[in-house]
């Protein structure tokens, strides 16, 4: 057990300097390299570009859920698909069948919305 | 009690509070986009609990599934509805009183049922050829064991994508 979790001691490591390298660069050595004479032209969202309007925080159209919650099906699907490949060597040919059986059932679902025009955008 | 401290315990100490500090956040934060993101950070934590326990599959499952869609999912639910909605700052009310007793109550219940409750010594010899790859072994049960539910799982998410296509459907009507 204790080799499993050393192996994640470098996964930490890793976490940790990679939240440490952006930080320092952007917070630490980015000011100290930099000039800074901000002007109001130089704060504005874009930059030479067109003035926002309003605010960022809009009411999304609600036909986005749709596609939010496809996502998450084949997110599901996704995640099926890891241990499957994992041990297929050991498997064989049922479990392609298996597989395809199950892709072919998440298809047809796809046609199905594909068919109603619900992916479609007016 | 004895403790020991060494790595894993001092992650699961970090973990830990890094969840419990985020649940504590999702509460007490009142605007509902910052809840939302809040709950991400509890389900980051808990999939390093679920390294930390060895159960590596069910923590990618957690960081795909719930991190990578449902908060994705509840945001746009909240993007759509009313994203502007805060909640009122806290008061001492009678109803809020009584729910803080019932809380403290139900926490001590559990705490004590957890204590008393033996739980099951893992056996040395489990029935699983996957070795130390967690995947496989899933894999291995789910697809020789467990091969007609797992193709029952795809009928389960069939019934998701028609739901949400009728769904649709209702708002392209509406508009």
């Amino acid at each position: 057990m204790f080799q499993y979790w050393n192996d994640y001691f470098f996964v930490v490591l890793f976490l940790l300097l990679g939240i440490f390298l952006p930080v320092a660069a952007i917070w630490v050595l980015g000011p100290l390299l930099r000039p800074k004479h901000p002007t109001v032209a130089k704060n504005t969202p874009y930059e030479s570009g067109v003035e926002p309007v309003g605010d960022a925080h809009v009411r999304y159209n609600a036909r986005y859920y749709l596609f939010a919650l496809m996502f998450v099906v084949f997110d599901v699907e996704t995640l099926f698909l890891y241990p499957w490949a994992a041990s297929f060597h050991q498997l064989g040919l049922f479990a392609l069948t298996e597989m395809l059986m199950f892709i072919l059932m998440l298809v047809i679902g796809l046609a199905y919305a594909w068919r109603k025009k619900v992916l479609e955008w007016s | 009690m004895n403790f020991v401290w060494n790595g894993p315990m001092i992650a699961f100490y970090v973990l830990a509070l890094s969840v419990l500090g985020a649940g504590i956040l999702m509460l007490s934060v009142r605007k509902v986009v910052y809840m939302a993101l809040s709950i991400g950070g509890v389900f980051i934590g808990a999939a390093g609990i679920y390294i930390l326990l060895g159960a590596e599959f069910v923590a990618v499952a957690q960081i795909l599934i719930y991190v990578g869609a449902i908060t994705i999912l509840m945001m746009f639910a909240i993007m759509l509805t009313n994203h502007k909605a805060e909640e009122e700052p806290f008061r001492w009310t009678v109803r809020n009183a009584t729910a803080a007793v019932g809380s403290v109550l139900l926490a001590l219940v559990l705490l004590a049922v957890i204590r008393s409750t033996t739980w099951p010594v893992q056996s040395a010899n489990l029935n699983l050829n996957g070795g130390n790859s967690n995947p496989v072994a899933i894999g291995l049960v789910m697809f020789k064991q467990y091969a007609f539910p797992f193709e029952l799982v795809s009928l389960v998410l069939i019934v998701g994508l028609v739901g949400a296509v009728i769904l649709a459907q209702e708002r392209k009507e509406e508009e």
